[in-house]
């Protein structure tokens, strides 16, 4: 699939907003259990203030996506069958009812109408995401999204991303919780890698459909594209295959690895164990996992692979060989993603 | 419920682009249009197409056998394309079955055509909507045209006769008889979409001429028996 840059941009902006409120709230909430947990004043206006430019800077670039922007309110008409429009409502509510917690955090509202509304916006930023990760997951033309993992490793993105940024929040205003957040940024960094890793996995094993499927051929003949009807590129061989990706993907994702994984993962255990807080390398980290993820985004999209290729001999091949009379089901062969 | 959809005989298809060429032509300029070409008279001519022809290859040389696969919308009757749609825009008629978008509400997102699995929806990037076959809806029910001409633009070139329209689901329609006489089938069966439009299936046909040629009684028997056996 051919990588959108607006949405790339949307999962990191959305994302760091989601993930900072969610810990930013989460510190408030403890409080109504008697811990004193809760952040400065400052910075939870930091914080949301932050959340609120990221999201709707996230809205803006997502629109970029779109044809036609300014009718981007219709989104919301199918909310019972789409998750696009779940996403639309979603995120859209979340941008308004953060705005609102930080209005009665500011002006110091009742601690109930600021908890009522930290709660709901916790509540609807989740949802958002979910819902953007079934966007994919819930396509099964895509057979690599196609999966839970899908949504199990873009949730943890989130979380990824929230505690990372938080971290460095910490550093500046509760010194004391920076080794529990050390420790979350370490879990959801762990967790992102092994749930990367079996969606890495998951692609060799997958059982792919051919080309005789597609045509409804019986699977004993050999088959082969000897033309699409065009000279050049359409839409289909476009927006469904990215030539340049697929050759690039097998540098990329190791650098996407190293950056989202590797990098982070080695600067928060060396903070851990030498107990040395340096500011510069939380925000090496953070700043990492963003960058890392932007480019992990991208190999998510390339190594999607849409069964609409399959018409046009652009699908991973999984052939089928005559064998005395019968065949034999080869092996699936992706030469990484290729 | 009625459902409309082509029927494409494979059997006769020659691959010669006519219906192609006649949707490009029909739809450009009529209700749905136009179909958005860029650089057409350049190196790199693109466009959207409702209709395009594949041709493949099947079998292993020397037994091989080419055939074409005209692909528009295949007017799913469980479209996987209309729920994801966030607006509504893509829809499927109820009193038909044509599956259509309206690109007053189409928000360009894209997300439809990556549901489809046939690759049938095409952006259009002049327009900024996606656009797709409509099955010539402003033909099938246009009353100012002759009642022969109530017919997709793509089933009245065809210049093999390979393509039929109707509606499916009605027994006594010429599209039903056929999908039931000649084994009609639809493309990737297992997508769970429920293609209506059909196709027909490729037939061997064999025509026994020795034996007509070497009965006793055929004059050209001797002439026959000397090319075979003398090789003149
Ligand atoms: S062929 Fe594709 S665009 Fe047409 S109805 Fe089926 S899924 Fe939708
Ligand atoms: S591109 Fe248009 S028709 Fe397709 S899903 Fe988006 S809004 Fe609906
Ligand atoms: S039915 Fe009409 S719109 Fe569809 S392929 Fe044929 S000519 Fe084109």
């Amino acid at each position: 699939m051919h990588p959108p840059l607006s949405l790339i941009w949307f999962f990191l902006t959305a994302g760091t907003s989601i993930g900072l409120f969610t810990f930013t709230y989460f510190m408030e909430f403890l409080t109504l259990f008697g811990k004193n947990t809760a952040m400065p004043e400052k910075a939870v206006l930091v914080s949301v203030v932050l959340s609120l430019v990221l999201v709707g800077l996230g809205a803006v670039g997502a629109s970029f996506h779109l044809g036609h922007k300014l009718r981007a309110w219709k989104a919301i008409k199918r909310f019972h069958t789409s998750w696009l429009s779940r996403e639309a409502v979603f995120s859209g509510a979340y941008g308004f009812t953060l705005l609102l917690f930080g209005l009665a955090y500011y002006f110091k509202a009742s601690p109930f109408l600021m908890h009522f509304f930290g709660i709901i916006t916790f509540i609807l930023g989740w949802l958002s995401a979910f819902s953007t990760a079934m966007i994919y997951a819930s396509n099964r033309f895509v057979l690599e999204w196609n999966t839970s993992l899908t949504v199990l490793y873009y949730l943890n993105m989130y979380l990824m991303l929230g505690s990372s940024a938080f971290l460095a929040l910490t550093y500046h205003y509760r010194p004391e919780f920076i080794t529990t957040y050390l420790f979350l940024t370490f879990l959801f960094l762990s967790l992102g890698l092994a749930f990367r890793l079996a969606f890495n996995i998951r692609q060799f094993l997958i059982s792919r459909p051919t080309i005789n499927e597609a045509l409804n051929l019986p699977h004993n003949r050999p088959i082969r594209v000897l033309d699409t009807g065009t000279t050049t590129n359409n839409y289909c061989t476009t927006e469904f295959y990215y030539k340049k990706g697929k050759d690039l993907l097998g540098s990329m994702l190791p650098v996407a690895y190293i950056l989202t994984f590797v990098v982070p993962l080695f600067l928060v255990l060396y903070a851990w164990i030498t107990g040395n807080h340096n500011y510069t390398f939380f925000a090496l980290t953070f700043l990492s996992i963003l960058i890392g993820s932007g480019i992990e985004r991208w190999c998510f999209f390339v190594e999607g692979n849409h069964v609409q290729n399959l018409f046009y001999g652009l699908y991973p091949q999984e052939g089928y060989r005559l064998r005395k009379g019968y065949m034999e089901r080869k092996q699936t062969r992706i030469s990484l993603y290729g | 419920m009625p459902q409309y959809a082509l029927v494409i005989d494979l059997n006769t298809c020659v691959g010669c682009h006519a219906c192609a060429t006649n949707c490009k032509e029909w739809n450009t300029q009529a209700s749905f249009g136009p179909l958005s070409d860029f650089d057409p008279y350049g190196r790199e001519p693109q466009g959207v197409w409702y209709n395009r022809i594949m041709s493949y290859e099947v079998g292993e040389f020397p037994n091989t056998q080419v055939f074409h696969l005209p692909k528009s919308c295949l007017h799913c009757q469980d479209a996987p394309c209309v729920p994801v749609c966030p607006t509504g825009a893509s829809y499927k008629r109820e009193q038909d079955g044509i599956v259509l978008v309206n690109y007053d509400d189409c928000i360009g997102c894209k997300l439809c055509s990556w549901s489809c699995p046939y690759g049938c929806r095409e952006f259009d990037e002049a327009d900024k909507v996606m656009k797709k076959c409509t099955l010539c809806i402003d033909r099938i029910y246009d009353e100012s045209l002759p009642p022969e001409h109530r017919k997709p633009a793509c089933v009245l070139t065809c210049p093999a006769r390979a393509r039929f329209f109707g509606d499916i689901e009605d027994p006594n329609s010429e599209v039903y008889k056929v999908i039931k006489e000649r084994n009609g089938f639809v493309l990737f069966p297992d997508m769970g979409t429920n293609p209506a439009n059909h196709y027909l299936p490729r037939t061997e046909t064999k025509v026994h001429v020795d034996e007509h040629l070497l009965k006793h009684d055929n004059p050209l028997f001797l002439e026959v028996l000397r090319r075979h056996h003398v090789g003149g």
